[in-house]
C-alpha cells in the first residue's frame, strides 16, 4: 500500500514538474519572439545601447536568445525516463543538440553577455561564472556519456540543466522579489543574477545526494526520478 | 558710539524687511525706489520668487506675470492620499497681462496645460485698476476674467466664471507679480512627494473625512529623486538604471516643470504646483529644452518604458 501511494505521489510530483516547465517554457518562448524579427531596440536591447551597436554583442546576444530557446527544449526532452528507455538514439541526438549548443554556441555567448552585463561586476562576476560552469558542467556530462559512466553523465547534466533553468528561475525570483519588496530595479539584479543559478545548483546537489543515498540504500523518498 | 548707530540701523532694516514679506500691503510709494531695486536682487539670485516688495504704482508695474492658486468657489473636495491632502482641485494661474493701451488690455492666462488669450477693458476708479477681460470663447472652458488691483498693492485679487457648464465654473484668486528665470539649478521640494493616486491600489475605503490610504510602494518618488539634477548634468547610464519608476518619471518632469510647462495630466500638476519656484508659463517648452536636458530626456524615457514594461513583469532587467 504504501509503495503505491509513494508512487502516486510520485506521479503528481511529475506532472506537476513538467506542467511548471512547460508553462515557464512558454513564457521564455513569448520572451524569444520579442526578437522576431530581428530588432536591436526591443526589451533588454533598449538598456543595452552602449553596447547594443558592437556587432560581436550582437551576434552573441542573438544567438544566445535564439539558440537558448532549443537548449530548453531539447533539455526538457532529455529527463523522461520513458523516452530514455524507449528512443535511446533520440536521446543521443537531443543530448547532442543539447551539448553542443551549450558548448559552442549559447556557453561561449552567455559568457561575452555576462562581461558586459548591466550592474558592475556584481553581475558581470556572477554571469561570467554561470556561463563557465554551465560549459563546464555539460562538458563533463558528455564526457561521461562517451565513456559510458551513465551516472555520473546523469549527475554532470543534471547540473547542466539547472544552470540552464537559470534563464526560468533569475525571472521568477525577480518577479517575486519585486512582487514582495518593490526593491530598486539595479539592486533586484544584482540578487537574482547570484540567486538565479546558485539556488538551482543547490537544489539540484541535493537532488543528487538524495538519489545516491537511495542507490545504497533502497528508495524511500518521494522525489521523483527523472 | 558709531557702532551702536550703524548695528541699530542694520537691525531696523532686518526687522523691516523681515516682517515685509507678505505684508506689504498698502506700502506707500516713497518706497518707489527700493522697489526696482529689489526686483534687480530677486531676478539675479531667487528666481520665479514672487516679488511680494512689488508695488502697483501705474500701468507699467502691472505688466507681466500674476502667479497664484486658481480655487474653486465652492469645495470641490479634495483628493486625500492619506498622507496628505494630494489635491483640492486648485491649479497654479499665471494670468499674463502682455499689454494695456490707454483702456485696451491684452494678456493670456496659462493653467491646467491651457493656454488662453484674453482682451477686455481697464477702468480706474480712484486707486483700484479694475480689469474686465474675456476669452475667445472657442474653448470648452473659456470664460471671463474680472480682477482687480489697487494703487500702492501687490496683489491683483479676483474671480473668473466660465461660459460653459463645466465642473467648477466659478473660480477666485489672489496672484502676486511673480518675474520668471529658467534657472537649470532650482531643486525638488523635499517635503513634497509624488504620489500616484490613480496607479497606487487603494488599501483602505475612504472614511467618514474622506481621507483614503494608498499602498504608495508601487509608483510614489523616493529619496532617490533629489540625487540628481538632470538640467544641470549629464545622467549617466549607472544612476538612471537603479532609479523607480515614479523617480524616473518625475526627475524627467522637472526638466520641463524648471522651464515652466503647464502640465495637463492632474497628478504632475499637483506635484509641481506645490513647488514655490514653479510658474505655469506656456504649453511647449520643446524648444527651450538645454542640450543636457534632451539627452536626459531621451535616456530616462528609455528606463522609464523599460520599468513600465518590465519591472514587474516575468522578465530579465
Amino acid at each position: 500500500m504504501e509503495i503505491a501511494a509513494n508512487l502516486y505521489l510520485n506521479k503528481i510530483w511529475r506532472i506537476v514538474w513538467y506542467a511548471f516547465l512547460v508553462f515557464f517554457s512558454y513564457l521564455m518562448l513569448l520572451i524569444t519572439l520579442q526578437y522576431i524579427p530581428l530588432r536591436t531596440d526591443v526589451a533588454f536591447l533598449r538598456v543595452k545601447e552602449e553596447i547594443a551597436d558592437k556587432l560581436y554583442y550582437r551576434v552573441a546576444f542573438f544567438s544566445h536568445v535564439y539558440t537558448g530557446m532549443f537548449i530548453l527544449l531539447a533539455g526538457m526532452l532529455q529527463l523522461p525516463a520513458y523516452i530514455r528507455a524507449r528512443f535511446p538514439a533520440f536521446h543521443t541526438w537531443c543530448g547532442r543538440v543539447y551539448a553542443y549548443g551549450i558548448i559552442l554556441v549559447t556557453g561561449p555567448a552567455g559568457l561575452i553577455m555576462g562581461f558586459y552585463a548591466n550592474g558592475g561586476w556584481i553581475s558581470k562576476i556572477a554571469f561570467c561564472l554561470l556561463a563557465f560552469l554551465w560549459v563546464a558542467f555539460t562538458y563533463k556530462g558528455v564526457a561521461a556519456a562517451i565513456s559510458r559512466n551513465l551516472v555520473v553523465h546523469q549527475n554532470w547534466m543534471y547540473r547542466s540543466y539547472a544552470l540552464t533553468l537559470s534563464a526560468i528561475s533569475l525571472r521568477l525570483w525577480k518577479w517575486v522579489i519585486v512582487l514582495l519588496f518593490e526593491p530598486r530595479p539595479m539592486d533586484a539584479y544584482h540578487i537574482v543574477s547570484w540567486l538565479g543559478w546558485v539556488g538551482n545548483l543547490l537544489i539540484v546537489e541535493f537532488y543528487i545526494y538524495v538519489r545516491s543515498r537511495e542507490r545504497f540504500f533502497g528508495s524511500q523518498s518521494v522525489i521523483p526520478q527523472g | 558710539m558709531n557702532v551702536f548707530k550703524s548695528v541699530f540701523i542694520l537691525s531696523a532694516i532686518v526687522l523691516l524687511q523681515g516682517c515685509g514679506g507678505n505684508l506689504i500691503k498698502n506700502k506707500d510709494t516713497s518706497q518707489e525706489s527700493a522697489k526696482s531695486e529689489t526686483l534687480a536682487v530677486n531676478k539675479a539670485t531667487a528666481p520665479n520668487q514672487a516679488t511680494t516688495n512689488l508695488t502697483v504704482s501705474d500701468t507699467k508695474d502691472i505688466l507681466g506675470y500674476w502667479v497664484g492658486m486658481f480655487k474653486p468657489d465652492k469645495n470641490a473636495g479634495y483628493i486625500s492620499t492619506g498622507e496628505e491632502d494630494a489635491w483640492n482641485f486648485e491649479n497654479k494661474i499665471n494670468l499674463s497681462i502682455d499689454q494695456i493701451d490707454n483702456d485696451q488690455v491684452k494678456g493670456h492666462s496659462v493653467v491646467a496645460g491651457n493656454d488662453r488669450p484674453f482682451a477686455g477693458k481697464l477702468t480706474k476708479d480712484g486707486k483700484i485698476f479694475h480689469f474686465s477681460v474675456k476669452e475667445p470663447g472657442d474653448d470648452k472652458y473659456d470664460g471671463a476674467f474680472d480682477f482687480y488691483i489697487i494703487q500702492g498693492d501687490s496683489t491683483l485679487t479676483g474671480t473668473w466664471k466660465a461660459n460653459n457648464k463645466i465642473n467648477i465654473p466659478n473660480r477666485h484668486y489672489n496672484l502676486k507679480k511673480t518675474i520668471f528665470r529658467y534657472d537649470p539649478n532650482v531643486e525638488l521640494d523635499k517635503g513634497n512627494r509624488y504620489i500616484d493616486w490613480v496607479k497606487n491600489k487603494k488599501v483602505s475605503p475612504n472614511d467618514r473625512q474622506y481621507r483614503a490610504a494608498y499602498d504608495v510602494s508601487y509608483f510614489t518618488t523616493t529619496y532617490d529623486l533629489y540625487k540628481y539634477n538632470p538640467s544641470d548634468s549629464l545622467l549617466t547610464v549607472e544612476q538612471v538604471s537603479n532609479l523607480k519608476k515614479a523617480d524616473l518619471f518625475i526627475l524627467r518632469n522637472s526638466i520641463y516643470a524648471r522651464h515652466g510647462y503647464s502640465f495637463k495630466n492632474q497628478q504632475l500638476r499637483a506635484y509641481f504646483d506645490r513647488e514655490p519656484w514653479y510658474i505655469p508659463i506656456s504649453t511647449d517648452v520643446k524648444s527651450e529644452l538645454t542640450d543636457i536636458e534632451k539627452k536626459n530626456i531621451e535616456l530616462l524615457m528609455r528606463y522609464e518604458k523599460n520599468a513600465k514594461e518590465y519591472y514587474d513583469v516575468f522578465g530579465r532587467g
